[in-house]
């Protein structure tokens, strides 16, 4: 176990590295740096060479980044372009909105999914397989901005309410925190709940055709604990796979839900900062990123270890 | 209570609402406070307090008026600072934190006299140090300010007493004034820059000496400015604070609109003013604007470098059938110049050439040129206009009538910005605004290189002297006829086809009073808005 970690702890890191040259790469080959956004069509050439060296973008680009790393290895991911806030505030408390948004889907897609995945399985071709089934196909096929947009519009025009504009965090006022999130999470998890339960649903099915299934209900054990002792036990490995693909998948995906809301994600500031070319955001935003899931990868693998003993040998 | 439906869309003249603002403003002069004339009409009886919400559809990246051309940024910077001058809605400039101006007989020499009791957001008095300070600051290229390039007409700023200011200029500039305006630069407290991290620190303290003052500014979510109590014009503002709400998307502004969480929005898109139309409680209100939507010519590269060519697309292009596609009618068609100035320097369209649209003489010019079989050219658009694509799309159809087999090619604004810098625009559209002066207006955008910066590779020698003749010329008649003469030219070569000014199109809930949308785009009116509540 100590060493297989040191591996894939050791392969994370190669990873992260490389993620970041990318990141910093990439960044820069988009056309039009912070210098032309902040001219517009105004400026001159002396004034752009100017604020192109205030920025330090006038050395070469791996200079640029030996730089860059040197500092964030030291946990200093420097400045805001525009803003001036140190980039670690800005992307730590963006990513904490983020994180709520994502967990709290993740929590209600979790709640409502599984249980739905389970009856299906256990009803299968029966009509409230039916009903399930075609709920997750309305769920998995409508786009998460379409969802969101529809939910926007019917419950302002039903209710004449609409979210309070300003993000306030849950320490804050849970009432407020929670009017603000329960239509982005709501169209989040309405595709999360379906794309579970359909996957429960399959996993399910599957284990009820095993032989060791058959066997445990021939040898006539009550149904309670076929259940629990067999059946839930071999369906929670894929189940834990599959949360945590969940919850990088909500990561990624919450830019959309973010802009629709406006809420001050990490998916909002990402684009915020793209769209002015402020380099040290985007990195810093970016390299949050890769860290996460690279981080949620190594539990899942660690938590498959806790609770499946045949990977424990191998 | 019941609410009245006030919903004054329809086709509003533009000559109306300009003469209303004229006569606020003459009603204001009878009693002739200095101000008056400043920000928009001065309310009789004004209830104090309240905030107004405003929703933004584009956010300000940062809040520094020195280093930061982003028009979201002007748009609420000039209620945190202000230059020497107002630039009025009818084209002129008014002192602002100028009091008066003496020019001498060769126009080299100005001579202003500041304003007295004038304090800085951080309680200090304003003095001709500071404003010597800012204005040499800016036109220092090495500070790498977007504004260098029209503050290079001054050699020199001077104190020359507490409250005199004395500037020299290279040549008779009569554009000075409105160039002191508000766009780039404001009057800020000497030494300022000297810290290394001042840039920055205007997002979260304001220097200025404006009505308002920065109370906070959070990435992705809003902007709150409050009112500044020791603000030199007694009693105003009269709101306690301006929260500035960022939201990047129409449906939920519009959403935010109908529930009453944002008081006041400027939309620019007609498919969202006809979703609020109607609703008990808003008030929707069209102003002229400075703004134009154009196709820029790029005479660098074949077949634009041929004037044949771009005569036959102006000759081919219909900019009512573009406008009403684009904007849904919101708007004006224009000519030469944009809505704005279309009053005080504008020609009229029968003395202009190339402007009616006569598809046979296009034809003809495009067989002169060579290109009777047909031409093929790349029409670029930028992404997140949303105007460009039905545009696109009609101005395929016009040009498809004379041979031209249009390609639509649609880029990120960072790559359009790239090539429009770069002098390799080609064939595009363009959607610019200006301050309200044919100077500011067409001079950088016009003279050849290295005067101007000729984006378009125009190069055109007339049009040039013109715009110098114009730009050193302080006498009105003088000046407007220079720059007929000009435009003139600009019809005849077709280095750029301007085809509209879309309106500003407000939206305020009823208790907004005294809103008024200045033609820039920027929000002057707010430092005049009271709340009915």
């Amino acid at each position: 176990m100590g060493i297989y970690l040191l591996k894939r702890l050791g392969a994370s890191i190669v990873t992260a590295l490389l993620a970041t040259f990318l990141i910093f790469a990439l960044v820069r080959m988009v056309p039009g740096d912070v210098v032309a956004q902040m001219m517009g069509q105004a400026g001159g050439p002396e004034a752009e060479a100017a604020l192109r060296a205030f920025f330090g973008l006038d050395a070469p680009i791996h200079v640029q980044y030996v730089t860059w790393l040197g500092d964030a290895l030291r946990g200093d991911l420097g400045v805001s372009w525009t803003r001036g806030i140190p980039v670690t505030d800005m992307v730590v408390s963006s990513f904490l909105v983020t994180l709520q948004l994502g967990l709290v889907t993740l929590a209600v897609a979790t709640v409502i999914g599984v249980p739905l995945g389970i009856l299906a399985g256990i009803y299968e071709g029966r009509p409230i397989d039916t009903l399930i089934q075609g709920f997750n196909v309305i769920g998995l096929s409508a786009p998460v901005f379409w969802v969101g947009l529809m939910l926007l519009v019917a419950v302002s025009s039903a209710l004449s309410w609409s979210p309070p504009l300003r993000f306030v965090p849950p320490t804050q006022s849970l009432a407020d925190n929670a009017a603000i999130l329960v239509l982005p999470v709501s169209s989040l998890a309405l595709l999360q709940v379906a794309a579970y339960s359909q996957f429960v649903r399959q996993n399910v099915v599957s284990a009820l055709q095993q032989q060791y299934v058959r066997t445990a209900v021939a040898k006539g054990l009550p149904t309670r604990i076929v259940f629990f002792k067999h059946i839930l036990r071999n369906v929670t490995i894929p189940i834990v796979t599959f949360m945590g693909l969940i919850l990088i998948q909500i990561l990624g995906g919450v830019v959309i839900i973010e802009s629709l809301f406006a809420l001050p994600g990490l998916g909002r500031l990402l684009l915020t900062a793209i769209e002015t070319r402020d380099y040290p955001v985007v990195q810093g935003a970016l390299l949050l990123v890769v860290l996460v899931a690279m981080i949620v990868n190594l539990v899942i693998d660690i938590a498959y270890h806790a609770i499946d003993p045949r990977m424990r040998v191998s | 209570m019941h609410k009245s439906i006030v919903a004054a869309i329809g086709r509003r003249p533009r000559q109306s609402i300009i003469t209303a603002f004229t006569a606020a403003a003459l009603a204001g002069a009878a009693a002739s406070p200095a101000w008056a004339e400043l920000y928009g009409p001065v309310p009789d009886a004004p209830q104090m307090g309240g905030t107004l919400d405003v929703g933004m559809l584009v956010e300000p990246p940062a809040l520094d008026p020195f280093h930061q051309a982003a028009d979201a940024r002007i748009r609420v910077t000039v209620l945190i600072y202000q230059g020497l001058f107002y630039e009025a809605a009818d084209g002129e400039a008014k002192p602002l934190l100028a009091e008066s101006y003496e020019v001498s007989e060769d126009g080299l020499t100005y001579t202003f006299q500041l304003r007295e009791g004038v304090k800085f957001h951080n309680g200090k008095d304003m003095t001709a140090e500071d404003v010597a300070y800012s204005y040499n600051y800016i036109r220092d290229p090495e500070n790498g300010s977007p504004g260098a390039g029209d503050f290079a007409i001054i050699d020199s700023v001077e104190a020359t007493g507490p409250l005199t200011v004395v500037m020299t200029l290279s040549e008779p500039n009569a554009a000075l004034p409105m160039t002191l305006g508000n766009k780039y630069g404001a009057v800020i407290p000497a030494g300022y820059f000297d810290d290394e991290n001042a840039r920055t620190a205007m997002n979260s303290q304001s220097v200025g000496t404006g009505p308002f003052r920065l109370a906070e500014f959070n990435p992705n979510q809003n902007l709150t400015l409050e009112r500044f109590e020791d603000y030199w014009e007694e009693g105003a503002p009269y709101l306690d604070a301006v929260n500035f709400a960022f939201l990047p998307n129409s449906a939920s502004m519009l959403v935010a609109l109908r529930n009453g969480r944002i008081d006041v929005v400027n939309l620019e898109r007609p498919q969202d003013v006809a979703q609020v139309e109607g609703i008990e409680g808003l008030v929707i209100e069209r102003f002229p604007s400075l703004n134009q939507k154009t196709v820029d010519l790029g005479s660098e590269t074949p077949p634009l470098d041929d004037v044949r060519v771009r005569q036959a697309i102006s000759l081919a292009i219909d900019k009512e059938e573009i406008m009403q596609a684009a904007i849904g009618g919101y708007g004006q068609v224009i000519t030469t110049i944009v809505a704005g100035l279309e009053d005080r320097w504008g020609v009229p369209a029968s003395e202009l050439p190339f402007q009616a649209r006569d598809l046979e003489r296009a034809r003809a010019l495009m067989e002169d040129a060579g290109h009777g079989d047909g031409v093929d050219i790349t029409l670029t658009t930028i992404n997140g206009y949303d105007w460009m694509d039905p545009a696109a799309v009609t101005l395929k159809e016009q040009l498809g009538e004379i041979g031209i087999d249009l390609q639509i090619q649609r880029v990120d604004l960072g790559v359009w910005i790239d090539n429009f810098r770069s002098r390799q625009m080609g064939f595009t559209f363009n959607d610019w605004a200006t301050q309200p002066d044919p100077n500011l207006l067409f001079f950088r955008h016009f003279h050849k290189q290295p005067e101007g910066a000729d984006f378009r590779n125009w190069n055109n020698e007339e049009a040039s002297e013109l715009l110098a003749r114009g730009r050193s010329e302080s006498d009105y008649d003088e000046r407007k006829d220079i720059y007929a003469q000009f435009q003139k030219v600009l019809a005849e070569t077709v280095p750029t086809i301007m085809m509209f000014s879309s309106d500003h199109i407000v939206v305020r809930d009823e208790a907004v009073q005294n809103y008024s949308q200045h033609p820039t785009g920027w929000y002057y009116g707010i430092a005049r808005t009271w709340l009915d509540e």
